[in-house]
Protein backbone atom coordinates (compact mmCIF):
# COMPACT_ATOMS: atom_id res chain seq x y z
CA UNK A 1 0.00 0.00 0.00
CA UNK A 2 2.61 1.94 0.71
CA UNK A 3 5.01 1.35 -1.99
CA UNK A 4 1.90 2.15 -3.93
CA UNK A 5 0.97 5.01 -2.78
CA UNK A 6 5.16 6.20 -3.20
CA UNK A 7 5.01 5.26 -7.06
CA UNK A 8 1.71 6.95 -7.29
CA UNK A 9 3.35 10.05 -5.62
CA UNK A 10 6.34 9.89 -8.08
CA UNK A 11 4.91 9.55 -10.95
CA UNK A 12 2.86 12.48 -10.55
CA UNK A 13 5.85 14.29 -9.09
CA UNK A 14 7.88 13.17 -12.30
CA UNK A 15 5.68 14.42 -15.05
CA UNK A 16 5.90 18.40 -12.46
CA UNK A 17 9.34 17.89 -12.01
CA UNK A 18 9.98 18.10 -16.19
CA UNK A 19 7.64 20.48 -16.68
CA UNK A 20 8.99 23.05 -14.25
CA UNK A 21 12.36 21.84 -14.78
CA UNK A 22 11.85 23.63 -18.30
CA UNK A 23 10.07 26.29 -16.91
CA UNK A 24 12.63 27.34 -14.76
CA UNK A 25 15.61 26.79 -17.23
CA UNK A 26 14.52 29.72 -19.00
CA UNK A 27 13.86 31.66 -15.79
CA UNK A 28 17.27 30.84 -14.77
CA UNK A 29 19.06 32.12 -17.98
CA UNK A 30 16.96 34.53 -18.72
CA UNK A 31 15.23 36.05 -16.48
CA UNK A 32 11.92 35.51 -17.50
CA UNK A 33 8.75 34.24 -16.76
CA UNK A 34 7.21 31.88 -19.97
CA UNK A 35 3.65 31.79 -18.59
CA UNK A 36 2.77 30.10 -22.42
CA UNK A 37 4.44 27.19 -20.61
CA UNK A 38 1.34 25.76 -20.29
CA UNK A 39 -0.10 25.86 -23.36
CA UNK A 40 2.67 24.43 -24.90
CA UNK A 41 2.21 21.28 -22.76
CA UNK A 42 -0.87 21.37 -23.71
CA UNK A 43 0.57 21.06 -27.42
CA UNK A 44 3.54 18.61 -26.93
CA UNK A 45 0.30 15.79 -25.84
CA UNK A 46 -1.86 17.05 -29.04
CA UNK A 47 1.08 16.49 -31.03
CA UNK A 48 2.09 12.83 -29.39
CA UNK A 49 -1.65 12.04 -29.59
CA UNK A 50 -1.73 12.41 -33.45
CA UNK A 51 1.24 10.80 -33.96
CA UNK A 52 0.22 7.95 -32.36
CA UNK A 53 -3.18 8.08 -34.17
CA UNK A 54 -2.87 9.02 -37.76
CA UNK A 55 1.24 7.50 -38.05
CA UNK A 56 0.35 4.64 -35.23
CA UNK A 57 3.98 5.09 -34.16
CA UNK A 58 5.55 3.93 -31.19
CA UNK A 59 5.25 5.56 -28.02
CA UNK A 60 8.54 6.83 -27.48
CA UNK A 61 8.89 8.10 -30.96
CA UNK A 62 5.52 9.72 -29.94
CA UNK A 63 7.21 11.62 -27.09
CA UNK A 64 10.62 13.05 -29.32
CA UNK A 65 7.94 14.11 -31.78
CA UNK A 66 5.89 15.94 -29.71
CA UNK A 67 9.01 17.22 -27.80
CA UNK A 68 10.25 18.72 -31.10
CA UNK A 69 6.84 20.09 -31.87
CA UNK A 70 6.63 22.06 -28.51
CA UNK A 71 10.65 23.00 -28.58
CA UNK A 72 9.93 25.12 -31.73
CA UNK A 73 6.88 26.72 -29.82
CA UNK A 74 9.02 27.38 -27.15
CA UNK A 75 11.47 28.96 -29.61
CA UNK A 76 8.34 30.70 -31.45
CA UNK A 77 7.76 32.39 -27.95
CA UNK A 78 11.43 33.46 -27.90
CA UNK A 79 11.04 35.24 -31.63
CA UNK A 80 7.70 36.12 -30.95
CA UNK A 81 7.40 37.53 -27.65
CA UNK A 82 10.53 37.65 -25.50
CA UNK A 83 13.08 39.25 -27.94
CA UNK A 84 11.42 42.19 -29.49
CA UNK A 85 10.19 43.20 -25.70
CA UNK A 86 13.80 42.38 -24.14
CA UNK A 87 15.53 44.45 -27.28
CA UNK A 88 12.94 47.35 -26.40
CA UNK A 89 13.87 46.99 -22.82
CA UNK A 90 10.49 46.71 -21.63
CA UNK A 91 9.31 46.03 -17.93
CA UNK A 92 9.31 42.56 -17.37
CA UNK A 93 5.19 42.65 -16.66
CA UNK A 94 4.74 42.93 -20.34
CA UNK A 95 6.96 39.70 -20.79
CA UNK A 96 4.37 38.02 -19.06
CA UNK A 97 1.64 39.76 -20.23
CA UNK A 98 2.66 38.86 -23.51
CA UNK A 99 3.74 35.19 -23.03
CA UNK A 100 -0.01 35.13 -21.36
CA UNK A 101 -1.42 36.68 -24.77
CA UNK A 102 0.33 33.43 -26.79
CA UNK A 103 -0.92 31.05 -24.58
CA UNK A 104 -4.50 32.19 -25.23
CA UNK A 105 -3.54 32.10 -28.92
CA UNK A 106 -2.36 28.96 -28.95
CA UNK A 107 -4.87 27.39 -26.61
CA UNK A 108 -7.73 29.00 -29.16
CA UNK A 109 -5.67 27.25 -32.07
CA UNK A 110 -6.16 23.76 -30.24
CA UNK A 111 -9.65 24.63 -29.63
CA UNK A 112 -10.52 25.06 -33.44
CA UNK A 113 -8.18 22.56 -34.65
CA UNK A 114 -8.81 19.61 -32.02
CA UNK A 115 -12.03 20.52 -31.05
CA UNK A 116 -12.75 20.87 -27.18
CA UNK A 117 -13.88 17.39 -26.30
CA UNK A 118 -11.73 15.38 -23.81
CA UNK A 119 -10.00 12.63 -26.05
CA UNK A 120 -7.63 9.99 -24.64
CA UNK A 121 -4.52 8.13 -25.94
CA UNK A 122 -5.43 4.53 -27.88
CA UNK A 123 -5.15 1.68 -25.55
CA UNK A 124 -2.08 0.11 -25.82
CA UNK A 125 -0.05 -2.70 -24.04
CA UNK A 126 1.68 -0.77 -21.87
CA UNK A 127 -1.57 1.43 -20.42
CA UNK A 128 -2.89 -1.90 -19.11
CA UNK A 129 0.08 -3.71 -17.95
CA UNK A 130 0.91 -3.59 -14.36
CA UNK A 131 3.77 -5.33 -12.21
CA UNK A 132 3.36 -7.13 -8.72
CA UNK A 133 5.80 -6.04 -5.89
CA UNK A 134 6.31 -6.83 -2.38
CA UNK A 135 2.46 -7.25 -3.05
CA UNK A 136 1.54 -3.78 -4.82
CA UNK A 137 -0.12 -3.87 -7.89
CA UNK A 138 2.15 -0.84 -9.73
CA UNK A 139 0.85 0.19 -12.77
CA UNK A 140 3.77 -0.19 -15.69
CA UNK A 141 2.48 2.96 -17.65
CA UNK A 142 4.02 4.70 -14.32
CA UNK A 143 7.47 3.06 -13.83
CA UNK A 144 7.63 3.88 -17.44
CA UNK A 145 6.71 7.75 -16.73
CA UNK A 146 9.35 8.01 -13.54
CA UNK A 147 12.33 6.21 -15.97
CA UNK A 148 11.35 8.64 -19.19
CA UNK A 149 11.82 11.68 -16.89
CA UNK A 150 14.23 10.63 -14.84
CA UNK A 151 15.88 9.48 -18.56
CA UNK A 152 15.13 13.59 -19.43
CA UNK A 153 16.41 15.26 -16.58
CA UNK A 154 19.59 13.21 -17.27
CA UNK A 155 20.17 14.40 -20.69
CA UNK A 156 19.54 18.11 -19.43
CA UNK A 157 21.80 17.65 -17.08
CA UNK A 158 24.67 16.05 -19.35
CA UNK A 159 23.80 18.96 -21.80
CA UNK A 160 24.34 21.69 -19.18
CA UNK A 161 27.57 20.32 -18.20
CA UNK A 162 29.28 18.38 -20.92
CA UNK A 163 28.49 20.17 -24.03
CA UNK A 164 29.84 23.25 -25.79
CA UNK A 165 26.01 24.42 -25.53
CA UNK A 166 25.30 23.66 -21.75
CA UNK A 167 28.37 25.98 -21.11
CA UNK A 168 27.15 28.58 -23.44
CA UNK A 169 23.95 28.47 -21.58
CA UNK A 170 25.60 28.59 -18.16
CA UNK A 171 27.76 31.52 -19.50
CA UNK A 172 24.58 33.49 -20.50
CA UNK A 173 22.61 32.54 -17.20
CA UNK A 174 25.89 34.09 -14.88
CA UNK A 175 25.50 37.24 -17.19
CA UNK A 176 24.50 37.74 -20.86
CA UNK A 177 27.03 41.00 -20.65
CA UNK A 178 29.71 38.78 -19.76
CA UNK A 179 28.58 35.90 -22.59
CA UNK A 180 28.92 38.69 -25.26
CA UNK A 181 31.94 39.45 -24.20
CA UNK A 182 33.79 36.39 -24.12
CA UNK A 183 31.84 35.34 -27.69
CA UNK A 184 29.20 33.55 -26.96
CA UNK A 185 26.52 33.93 -29.38
CA UNK A 186 23.72 35.08 -26.38
CA UNK A 187 20.69 35.24 -29.33
CA UNK A 188 21.48 31.60 -30.21
CA UNK A 189 21.95 30.46 -26.79
CA UNK A 190 18.45 32.08 -25.84
CA UNK A 191 16.98 30.08 -28.87
CA UNK A 192 18.39 26.96 -27.42
CA UNK A 193 17.26 27.46 -23.97
CA UNK A 194 13.46 28.18 -25.28
CA UNK A 195 13.43 25.28 -27.28
CA UNK A 196 14.82 23.01 -24.81
CA UNK A 197 12.07 24.18 -22.25
CA UNK A 198 9.43 23.77 -24.78
CA UNK A 199 10.46 20.51 -25.31
CA UNK A 200 10.53 19.35 -22.23
CA UNK A 201 7.04 20.61 -21.83
CA UNK A 202 5.82 18.81 -24.87
CA UNK A 203 7.35 15.28 -23.67
CA UNK A 204 5.91 16.06 -19.85
CA UNK A 205 2.45 16.83 -21.73
CA UNK A 206 2.62 13.09 -23.95
CA UNK A 207 3.74 11.31 -20.20
CA UNK A 208 0.70 13.28 -18.56
CA UNK A 209 -2.06 12.58 -20.88
CA UNK A 210 -0.63 8.96 -20.77
CA UNK A 211 -1.00 8.62 -16.78
CA UNK A 212 -4.21 10.66 -16.78
CA UNK A 213 -5.58 9.49 -19.95
CA UNK A 214 -6.90 12.76 -21.43
CA UNK A 215 -5.80 15.46 -23.08
CA UNK A 216 -8.28 18.63 -23.60
CA UNK A 217 -7.23 22.01 -24.77
CA UNK A 218 -7.23 23.37 -21.56
CA UNK A 219 -5.30 20.91 -19.91
CA UNK A 220 -2.21 23.30 -19.88
CA UNK A 221 -4.10 25.88 -17.07
CA UNK A 222 -3.71 23.24 -14.04
CA UNK A 223 0.13 22.37 -15.02
CA UNK A 224 0.98 25.98 -15.06
CA UNK A 225 -0.06 26.77 -11.46
CA UNK A 226 1.94 22.91 -10.78
CA UNK A 227 4.45 24.37 -12.12
CA UNK A 228 4.87 27.65 -10.42
CA UNK A 229 4.24 26.07 -7.25
CA UNK A 230 7.43 23.64 -7.92
CA UNK A 231 9.30 26.90 -8.84
CA UNK A 232 9.30 28.77 -5.82
CA UNK A 233 9.76 25.05 -3.72
CA UNK A 234 13.20 24.54 -5.91
CA UNK A 235 14.07 28.43 -6.04
CA UNK A 236 13.21 30.36 -9.32
CA UNK A 237 16.14 29.62 -11.52
CA UNK A 238 17.26 26.19 -9.75
CA UNK A 239 16.90 23.12 -12.02
CA UNK A 240 18.27 20.69 -9.41
CA UNK A 241 16.15 22.09 -7.24
CA UNK A 242 13.04 21.77 -9.77
CA UNK A 243 13.96 18.11 -9.77
CA UNK A 244 13.71 18.22 -6.04
CA UNK A 245 10.34 20.30 -5.82
CA UNK A 246 8.36 18.26 -8.40
CA UNK A 247 9.02 14.97 -6.24
CA UNK A 248 8.40 16.51 -3.31
CA UNK A 249 4.84 18.17 -4.46
CA UNK A 250 3.82 14.86 -6.30
CA UNK A 251 4.68 13.06 -2.83
CA UNK A 252 3.14 15.34 -0.70
CA UNK A 253 -0.36 15.52 -3.11
CA UNK A 254 -1.07 12.04 -2.96
CA UNK A 255 -0.29 11.66 0.51
CA UNK A 256 -2.91 14.82 1.16
CA UNK A 257 -5.07 12.71 -0.62
CA UNK A 258 -4.59 9.66 1.54
CA UNK A 259 -4.70 12.23 4.44
CA UNK A 260 -7.87 14.47 4.11
CA UNK A 261 -9.75 13.32 0.59
CA UNK A 262 -8.98 14.68 -2.65
CA UNK A 263 -10.92 18.12 -1.97
CA UNK A 264 -7.53 19.87 -0.89
CA UNK A 265 -5.30 18.23 -3.30
CA UNK A 266 -4.62 21.49 -5.05
CA UNK A 267 -4.56 23.60 -1.91
CA UNK A 268 -1.51 21.65 -0.31
CA UNK A 269 1.40 22.73 -2.60
CA UNK A 270 0.03 26.51 -2.48
CA UNK A 271 -0.31 26.17 0.65
CA UNK A 272 2.95 24.36 1.23
CA UNK A 273 4.31 27.83 -1.08
CA UNK A 274 3.31 30.18 1.35
CA UNK A 275 4.83 28.58 4.52
CA UNK A 276 7.83 27.67 2.65
CA UNK A 277 8.27 31.55 1.62
CA UNK A 278 7.21 33.04 4.92
CA UNK A 279 10.26 30.95 6.53
CA UNK A 280 12.66 31.05 3.59
CA UNK A 281 11.98 33.68 1.68
CA UNK A 282 13.71 32.99 -1.62
CA UNK A 283 12.40 29.14 -1.61
CA UNK A 284 13.75 25.89 -0.60
CA UNK A 285 16.85 25.85 -2.16
CA UNK A 286 19.74 28.13 -2.78
CA UNK A 287 19.34 31.63 -4.60
CA UNK A 288 19.10 32.53 -8.12
CA UNK A 289 21.62 35.05 -6.70
CA UNK A 290 24.25 32.60 -5.44
CA UNK A 291 23.05 29.72 -8.13
CA UNK A 292 21.38 29.85 -11.65
CA UNK A 293 20.79 26.80 -13.95
CA UNK B 1 -28.13 57.02 -26.46
CA UNK B 2 -31.27 55.35 -23.95
CA UNK B 3 -31.57 52.37 -26.62
CA UNK B 4 -27.53 51.64 -26.71
CA UNK B 5 -27.83 51.83 -23.18
CA UNK B 6 -30.36 49.47 -22.85
CA UNK B 7 -29.27 47.05 -24.97
CA UNK B 8 -25.73 46.57 -24.09
CA UNK B 9 -26.28 47.97 -20.40
CA UNK B 10 -24.65 44.41 -19.00
CA UNK B 11 -21.38 45.22 -20.52
CA UNK B 12 -21.54 48.82 -19.35
CA UNK B 13 -21.67 47.65 -16.15
CA UNK B 14 -19.21 44.89 -16.51
CA UNK B 15 -16.81 47.51 -18.07
CA UNK B 16 -17.53 50.16 -14.82
CA UNK B 17 -16.66 46.85 -12.43
CA UNK B 18 -13.96 46.16 -14.03
CA UNK B 19 -12.41 49.19 -14.26
CA UNK B 20 -12.92 50.04 -10.57
CA UNK B 21 -11.40 46.55 -9.49
CA UNK B 22 -8.14 47.42 -12.30
CA UNK B 23 -7.63 50.21 -10.09
CA UNK B 24 -6.24 48.02 -6.77
CA UNK B 25 -4.08 46.46 -9.12
CA UNK B 26 -2.95 50.17 -10.99
CA UNK B 27 -2.34 51.42 -7.02
CA UNK B 28 0.55 48.59 -6.53
CA UNK B 29 1.53 48.52 -9.87
CA UNK B 30 2.48 52.09 -9.21
CA UNK B 31 5.31 50.87 -6.22
CA UNK B 32 6.22 47.63 -8.59
CA UNK B 33 4.41 45.58 -6.89
CA UNK B 34 2.48 42.70 -9.76
CA UNK B 35 -0.28 41.87 -7.54
CA UNK B 36 -2.24 38.21 -7.95
CA UNK B 37 -4.29 38.25 -4.83
CA UNK B 38 -7.25 39.88 -6.55
CA UNK B 39 -9.02 36.95 -7.04
CA UNK B 40 -8.86 36.07 -3.22
CA UNK B 41 -9.53 39.19 -1.93
CA UNK B 42 -12.88 39.84 -4.23
CA UNK B 43 -13.81 36.09 -3.13
CA UNK B 44 -13.54 37.17 0.56
CA UNK B 45 -15.85 40.20 -0.16
CA UNK B 46 -18.35 38.39 -2.33
CA UNK B 47 -18.90 35.43 -0.04
CA UNK B 48 -19.10 37.74 2.62
CA UNK B 49 -21.35 40.05 1.30
CA UNK B 50 -23.60 37.03 0.01
CA UNK B 51 -24.04 35.41 3.07
CA UNK B 52 -25.35 38.57 4.79
CA UNK B 53 -27.71 39.51 2.55
CA UNK B 54 -28.83 36.30 1.86
CA UNK B 55 -28.87 34.71 5.59
CA UNK B 56 -28.32 37.01 7.76
CA UNK B 57 -30.82 39.97 6.01
CA UNK B 58 -29.07 42.74 5.83
CA UNK B 59 -29.05 45.43 3.44
CA UNK B 60 -27.05 46.25 0.99
CA UNK B 61 -24.51 49.07 1.94
CA UNK B 62 -23.76 47.63 5.50
CA UNK B 63 -22.88 44.30 3.91
CA UNK B 64 -20.97 46.37 1.02
CA UNK B 65 -19.26 48.19 4.07
CA UNK B 66 -18.46 44.19 6.05
CA UNK B 67 -17.06 43.29 2.61
CA UNK B 68 -14.24 45.47 2.35
CA UNK B 69 -13.11 45.53 5.90
CA UNK B 70 -13.33 41.79 5.73
CA UNK B 71 -11.22 42.14 2.57
CA UNK B 72 -9.00 44.95 3.52
CA UNK B 73 -7.90 42.64 6.70
CA UNK B 74 -7.21 39.60 4.64
CA UNK B 75 -4.95 42.51 2.58
CA UNK B 76 -3.50 43.28 5.66
CA UNK B 77 -2.76 39.58 6.81
CA UNK B 78 -1.56 38.64 3.88
CA UNK B 79 0.50 41.60 2.77
CA UNK B 80 2.30 42.18 6.19
CA UNK B 81 3.36 37.88 5.69
CA UNK B 82 3.94 38.40 2.14
CA UNK B 83 5.56 41.50 1.16
CA UNK B 84 9.03 41.23 2.20
CA UNK B 85 8.94 39.12 -0.33
CA UNK B 86 11.31 40.68 -3.50
CA UNK B 87 9.81 40.60 -7.31
CA UNK B 88 8.53 37.42 -8.53
CA UNK B 89 8.28 35.79 -5.04
CA UNK B 90 5.60 38.35 -3.68
CA UNK B 91 3.83 37.21 -7.48
CA UNK B 92 3.84 33.95 -6.70
CA UNK B 93 2.75 34.31 -3.31
CA UNK B 94 -0.06 36.24 -3.70
CA UNK B 95 -1.00 33.92 -6.62
CA UNK B 96 -0.44 31.16 -4.29
CA UNK B 97 -3.23 32.68 -1.91
CA UNK B 98 -5.47 33.04 -4.30
CA UNK B 99 -5.36 29.75 -5.28
CA UNK B 100 -6.19 28.35 -1.78
CA UNK B 101 -9.01 30.40 -1.09
CA UNK B 102 -10.38 29.29 -4.75
CA UNK B 103 -9.82 26.02 -3.37
CA UNK B 104 -11.34 26.99 0.28
CA UNK B 105 -14.36 28.23 -1.85
CA UNK B 106 -14.92 24.92 -4.00
CA UNK B 107 -14.88 22.68 -0.64
CA UNK B 108 -16.43 24.68 1.81
CA UNK B 109 -20.09 23.38 0.42
CA UNK B 110 -21.98 24.97 3.43
CA UNK B 111 -21.35 28.63 2.89
CA UNK B 112 -19.95 28.75 -0.87
CA UNK B 113 -22.45 26.33 -2.56
CA UNK B 114 -19.10 24.49 -3.82
CA UNK B 115 -18.64 23.72 -7.55
CA UNK B 116 -22.07 24.62 -7.98
CA UNK B 117 -22.10 27.92 -7.02
CA UNK B 118 -24.67 30.41 -5.33
CA UNK B 119 -27.71 30.82 -7.05
CA UNK B 120 -30.19 33.39 -6.88
CA UNK B 121 -28.36 36.00 -5.34
CA UNK B 122 -30.72 38.99 -5.11
CA UNK B 123 -29.48 41.58 -7.91
CA UNK B 124 -28.11 44.84 -6.27
CA UNK B 125 -25.94 46.47 -7.93
CA UNK B 126 -27.08 49.06 -10.06
CA UNK B 127 -25.31 51.06 -12.65
CA UNK B 128 -25.70 54.80 -11.20
CA UNK B 129 -23.56 52.87 -8.11
CA UNK B 130 -21.03 51.85 -10.13
CA UNK B 131 -20.29 55.13 -12.18
CA UNK B 132 -20.62 57.20 -8.88
CA UNK B 133 -17.67 54.69 -7.38
CA UNK B 134 -15.60 54.59 -10.36
CA UNK B 135 -15.52 58.61 -10.29
CA UNK B 136 -15.00 58.86 -6.13
CA UNK B 137 -12.09 56.11 -6.81
CA UNK B 138 -10.64 57.88 -9.71
CA UNK B 139 -10.97 60.92 -7.78
CA UNK B 140 -9.08 59.23 -4.77
CA UNK B 141 -6.16 57.79 -6.80
CA UNK B 142 -6.15 60.83 -8.61
CA UNK B 143 -5.68 63.05 -5.17
CA UNK B 144 -3.28 60.18 -3.42
CA UNK B 145 -1.27 60.57 -6.75
CA UNK B 146 -1.04 64.24 -6.18
CA UNK B 147 -0.42 63.76 -2.45
CA UNK B 148 2.99 63.81 -0.72
CA UNK B 149 1.56 59.83 -0.92
CA UNK B 150 1.94 59.78 -4.52
CA UNK B 151 5.47 61.58 -4.46
CA UNK B 152 6.38 58.53 -2.04
CA UNK B 153 5.38 56.22 -4.40
CA UNK B 154 7.01 57.36 -7.02
CA UNK B 155 10.32 57.37 -5.70
CA UNK B 156 9.44 54.02 -4.25
CA UNK B 157 8.98 52.63 -7.85
CA UNK B 158 12.29 54.53 -8.86
CA UNK B 159 14.53 52.92 -5.92
CA UNK B 160 12.97 52.08 -2.92
CA UNK B 161 16.56 51.51 -0.92
CA UNK B 162 17.28 55.01 -1.33
CA UNK B 163 13.73 55.86 0.08
CA UNK B 164 14.58 53.46 3.43
CA UNK B 165 17.75 54.63 3.95
CA UNK B 166 16.83 58.24 3.70
CA UNK B 167 14.90 56.93 6.74
CA UNK B 168 11.07 56.11 5.41
CA UNK B 169 9.52 52.89 6.54
CA UNK B 170 8.54 51.82 2.99
CA UNK B 171 7.42 48.38 4.28
CA UNK B 172 4.80 49.93 6.33
CA UNK B 173 3.88 52.10 3.20
CA UNK B 174 3.21 49.07 0.94
CA UNK B 175 1.33 47.42 3.49
CA UNK B 176 -1.23 50.43 3.21
CA UNK B 177 -0.81 50.31 -0.04
CA UNK B 178 -1.79 46.57 -0.53
CA UNK B 179 -4.43 47.28 1.71
CA UNK B 180 -5.94 50.10 0.34
CA UNK B 181 -6.22 47.50 -3.05
CA UNK B 182 -7.57 44.92 -0.74
CA UNK B 183 -10.32 47.23 -0.43
CA UNK B 184 -11.37 48.08 -3.81
CA UNK B 185 -10.89 44.21 -4.39
CA UNK B 186 -13.41 42.96 -1.71
CA UNK B 187 -15.93 46.19 -2.78
CA UNK B 188 -15.13 44.86 -6.16
CA UNK B 189 -16.48 41.51 -5.60
CA UNK B 190 -19.43 42.22 -3.11
CA UNK B 191 -20.81 44.34 -6.35
CA UNK B 192 -19.84 41.44 -8.63
CA UNK B 193 -21.79 38.82 -6.81
CA UNK B 194 -24.56 41.11 -6.71
CA UNK B 195 -24.26 41.98 -10.03
CA UNK B 196 -24.07 38.67 -12.00
CA UNK B 197 -26.91 37.19 -9.37
CA UNK B 198 -24.48 34.17 -9.53
CA UNK B 199 -21.21 33.03 -8.12
CA UNK B 200 -18.93 29.94 -8.56
CA UNK B 201 -15.24 29.48 -6.85
CA UNK B 202 -13.81 29.83 -10.83
CA UNK B 203 -14.72 33.49 -11.01
CA UNK B 204 -11.92 34.04 -8.49
CA UNK B 205 -9.10 32.30 -9.63
CA UNK B 206 -5.84 32.82 -11.49
CA UNK B 207 -7.61 34.14 -14.68
CA UNK B 208 -9.79 36.59 -12.00
CA UNK B 209 -6.61 37.69 -10.60
CA UNK B 210 -4.55 37.93 -14.14
CA UNK B 211 -7.35 39.90 -16.24
CA UNK B 212 -7.59 42.60 -13.65
CA UNK B 213 -4.20 43.28 -13.14
CA UNK B 214 -3.50 43.06 -17.38
CA UNK B 215 -5.90 45.68 -17.29
CA UNK B 216 -3.66 48.57 -16.23
CA UNK B 217 -0.93 47.00 -17.75
CA UNK B 218 -2.59 46.95 -21.49
CA UNK B 219 -4.43 50.30 -20.78
CA UNK B 220 -0.84 51.90 -19.47
CA UNK B 221 0.32 51.34 -15.90
CA UNK B 222 1.85 54.77 -15.52
CA UNK B 223 -1.58 57.03 -16.79
CA UNK B 224 -4.26 57.53 -14.06
CA UNK B 225 -6.52 56.78 -17.38
CA UNK B 226 -4.75 53.11 -18.24
CA UNK B 227 -7.16 50.92 -15.77
CA UNK B 228 -10.50 51.97 -17.65
CA UNK B 229 -9.22 51.92 -20.99
CA UNK B 230 -7.22 48.44 -20.26
CA UNK B 231 -10.92 47.17 -18.26
CA UNK B 232 -12.77 48.54 -21.25
CA UNK B 233 -10.89 46.79 -24.11
CA UNK B 234 -10.88 43.58 -22.18
CA UNK B 235 -14.56 43.17 -20.83
CA UNK B 236 -15.45 44.77 -24.25
CA UNK B 237 -13.66 42.63 -26.86
CA UNK B 238 -15.07 39.05 -26.15
CA UNK B 239 -18.43 40.83 -26.03
CA UNK B 240 -17.54 41.91 -29.41
CA UNK B 241 -16.26 38.37 -30.78
CA UNK B 242 -18.47 36.53 -29.27
CA UNK B 243 -19.91 35.56 -32.66
CA UNK B 244 -17.12 32.72 -32.38
CA UNK B 245 -16.18 31.15 -29.57
CA UNK B 246 -12.53 29.88 -31.05
CA UNK B 247 -11.75 32.49 -32.90
CA UNK B 248 -12.25 34.99 -29.77
CA UNK B 249 -9.42 33.12 -27.90
CA UNK B 250 -7.34 33.66 -30.98
CA UNK B 251 -8.10 37.29 -31.96
CA UNK B 252 -8.22 38.32 -27.95
CA UNK B 253 -4.28 37.06 -27.66
CA UNK B 254 -3.12 38.72 -31.02
CA UNK B 255 -4.76 41.75 -29.92
CA UNK B 256 -3.27 41.65 -26.67
CA UNK B 257 0.35 40.67 -27.89
CA UNK B 258 -0.07 43.81 -30.43
CA UNK B 259 -0.52 45.76 -28.07
CA UNK B 260 2.15 44.62 -25.52
CA UNK B 261 4.53 44.49 -28.75
CA UNK B 262 3.96 47.80 -30.47
CA UNK B 263 2.18 49.68 -27.31
CA UNK B 264 5.01 49.49 -24.85
CA UNK B 265 3.40 52.79 -23.00
CA UNK B 266 0.33 50.64 -23.09
CA UNK B 267 -2.91 51.70 -24.91
CA UNK B 268 -2.64 55.13 -23.54
CA UNK B 269 -0.09 56.02 -26.37
CA UNK B 270 -1.77 55.44 -29.10
CA UNK B 271 -2.41 59.09 -29.72
CA UNK B 272 0.98 59.87 -29.37
CA UNK B 273 2.10 57.13 -31.78
CA UNK B 274 0.03 57.25 -34.15
CA UNK B 275 0.93 61.69 -34.72
CA UNK B 276 4.64 60.22 -34.67
CA UNK B 277 4.23 57.96 -37.18
CA UNK B 278 1.96 60.28 -39.45
CA UNK B 279 4.54 62.99 -38.70
CA UNK B 280 7.50 60.44 -39.76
Amino acid sequence: MLLQQLVNGLSLGAVYAVFAIGFTLVFGVMNVLNLSQGAVFMWGAYVGLEVVRKLALPLPLAILAAAGAAGLLGVLSEVLVFRPLQRRGAHRWMGMVGSLALARILIGLAQEIFGTQVVRYPDNALAGAAVELFGARLQLLQIVAIGAALAMVIALAALLRFTNLGRAIRTVAFSETVARLVGVPVDRVRLATFFVSGALAGGAGVLWSLLFQSVSPFMGDGILLKGLTVLILGGLGNVLGALVGGLLLGLVEVASVVAVGSGYRDAVGFGLVLLILLTRPTGLFATRETKRA
Amino acid sequence: MIDFFHAYHNVIDLCLLNSVLAFGCFLLLGVNLFSLATGGLMAVGAYLSIWLTMQQGWSFAPALAAAVAAASLAAFGLGSLVLRLRGDYFTMATLAFTEVIRIIALNWDSATGGALGVFGIPKLTETWQLVLLLALVIYLVWAVRRSAIGERMRAVAADELAVSTAGHDVARFKLALFTASGAIAGLGGGLAAHLNMFVAPGDFGFLRSVDTVIAPVLGGAWNIAGPVIGATILTVLPEALRFSAQMREILIGVAMLGAVLFLPAGLVSLPTVWRRRVAS
